[in-house]
């Protein structure tokens, strides 16, 4: 998140191949879209990735408009909403479809207004909104690998109560995990994982990347962990067949990958209902 | 209040947890008013009433998971209550076998984790996952990961919705054995007496306030207790209080005693 010159000069003399940088970029965000992706879907919160994704357009715009990283702007705008609706949301109502629409698609609107508002050379409103891999610099890279680095000792520290609460609200908090406070960890880390996926993904697309390959592994995975690591495999997979097509065909890189991983789910789902009709 | 009420006197009926006029609104609806009890080791508390009467919110206060009521609530220094909600969200989406989800919040030995489940005669559920439990499964499996932390006092909110009659009974007597081989307190809502009658200490009848409480049979004439229920549930609970010769499982499709 901190660039310092230094490491700018120092990497790119092996990170000058911008394909390497994507290949790097791609794979760390495998590795953190995994757990995070799990987490969010047992704990319906995929929705949220999207909002926060759609809403980051607007962070974008105020970045660029106070002449700030729009990384900060993202993560900004990104840390208010999971403030907010941290109040808002009680004690066990999952956060309201509605509420998170308005927020999603207003911020998306009012960032597009406010970066076509933006004097000077056009913003590429596109590669915001699909991502755009093949450009990673060696700053993203580093911001890229500082977050995840984060956010994998988070996920590591508090597994077991980010597992209880996922399983039942009620009992883990009967058990004295502390799921407001869990809760809300969850929610800004969401934030973080946003800001730096966007980048790779797309604020259209991150959604996909957490959830298409957790849903590939969930149909034949015994244990939470099991699920992170097949989830991971089929991440792997996806950013695979995403670079490549990309690089051969020419295809946009993030909208790529998501093919790539919703391919791999249904090649998964017609196999598994072919050997195993009634999976438990 | 008064510190040195929570006798330390171990055995059964050391006071475990007393509620001292415990109200509690939400908005501008009052939910308990004025609500006082005890609960004490290796008793079996019952809360009944009707619908909306408050016995989960009752329940919710006193295993700490609402805190915002008024009136006081002693807790023995060291109790360790175990929970089982009325309905538990089974998170479907993530695969967990039910070992798992016995040791989801501590650490327990294979041989624990064997003992608990068989207790609750689901021993041969360890390894499949929970997704795949029907109702009546699940609450059995739950009971064993309650019993599994060795808690003071179960706090149980319905233990047998979704379960059917006969397995009902089961439930309960596995509740009973429960309460003797722990030696814990027991707090369990239920919506009719005459079910639990048998394995009851002390039946709080809750509408709000508490309209009457003590033993079962007491209760059952109490003239609060027939307003609220009518007089036929006071004369049903004479069908009900005998024992049963033969057993169901609670899911009622497999004995599980027999179960190789």
């Amino acid at each position: 998140m901190f660039p310092a010159p230094w490491v700018r000069i120092n990497m790119t003399e092996w990170l000058d191949d911008f394909l390497l940088r994507a290949i790097c970029a791609g794979l760390i965000m495998v590795v953190i879209a995994a757990p995070m992706g799990c987490l969010m879907v047992w704990q319906r919160l995929a929705f949220l990735s999207d909002t926060l994704g759609h809403a980051a357009v607007l962070g974008v715009g105020l970045g660029l408009v106070l002449q700030l990283e729009p990384i900060f702007g993202v993560l900004a705008v990104a840390l208010v909403i999971v403030f907010s609706l941290s109040r808002v949301s009680s004690y066990n109502s999952a956060l309201s479809e509605t509420t998170l629409a308005i927020i999603s698609h207003t911020g998306l609107a009012g960032g597009i207004i406010l970066v076509g508002l933006l004097p000077g050379p056009a913003v590429n409103l596109e590669a915001i909104l699909f991502g755009d891999l093949l450009a990673t610099t060696a700053a993203d890279l580093l911001n890229l690998l500082l977050t995840t680095v984060l956010l994998l000792v988070l996920l590591v520290h508090h597994w077991r109560a980010f597992v209880a609460v996922s399983v039942s609200r009620e009992i883990a908090q009967a058990e004295g995990v502390e799921v407001r406070r869990i809760q809300f960890l969850m929610y800004i880390m969401i934030a973080l994982l946003v800001a730096v996926m966007m980048k790779v993904m797309g604020v259209l697309l991150i959604a996909a990347m957490l959830v298409i390959p957790t849903t590939s592994a969930r149909l034949f995975s015994r244990s939470p962990e099991q699920m992170v690591y097949i989830s991971g495999l089929y991440g792997l997979g996806a950013l695979g067949g995403g670079i490549g097509s990309s690089v051969h065909f020419d295809w946009q890189t993030g909208p790529a990958i998501v093919v790539s991983a919703t391919v791999l789910l249904l090649l998964t789902l017609a196999i598994t209902r072919l050997f195993k009709p009634d999976l438990d | 209040m008064v510190n040195e009420a929570v006798v330390e006197q171990k055995g059964a009926g050391e006071l475990l947890l007393r509620a001292d006029e415990i109200s509690y609104s939400q908005g501008k609806r009052l939910i308990l008013d004025r609500v006082s009890f005890e609960l004490r080791r290796a008793q079996i508390t019952t809360i009944i009433g009707p619908n909306g009467a408050g016995k989960s919110t009752l329940t919710n206060v006193v295993n700490g998971l609402i805190s915002n009521y008024s009136g006081s609530i002693e807790r023995s220094p060291t109790l360790r209550i175990g929970y089982l909600p009325q309905k538990v969200y089974v998170n479907t989406l993530m695969p967990l076998s039910v070992e798992r989800l016995l040791r989801l919040t501590r650490q327990s030995t294979a041989a624990e984790i064997d003992q608990a489940l068989a207790q609750s005669e689901v021993a041969y559920l360890r390894q499949r996952q929970v997704r795949s439990l029907s109702e009546g499964e699940l609450k059995r499996v739950l009971l064993a990961r309650t019993a599994l932390g060795k808690p003071d006092l179960i706090v149980l909110d319905e233990p047998t919705a979704g379960v059917d009659v006969s397995g009902e009974l089961r439930m309960y007597q596995l509740i009973g054995e429960l309460r003797d081989q722990l030696q814990c307190a027991v707090l369990l809502v239920s919506h009719d007496l005459h079910l639990v009658m048998s394995q009851t200490d002390q039946v709080l009848c809750l509408n709000q306030h508490l309209c009457c409480s003590g033993l079962p049979e007491s209760v059952s004439q109490h003239p609060e207790y027939l307003a609220l229920f009518g007089q036929q549930a006071s004369q049903s609970i004479a069908v009900y209080a005998h024992h049963h010769d033969h057993e169901h499982d609670v899911s009622g499709a497999m004995g599980a005693h027999k179960h190789d």
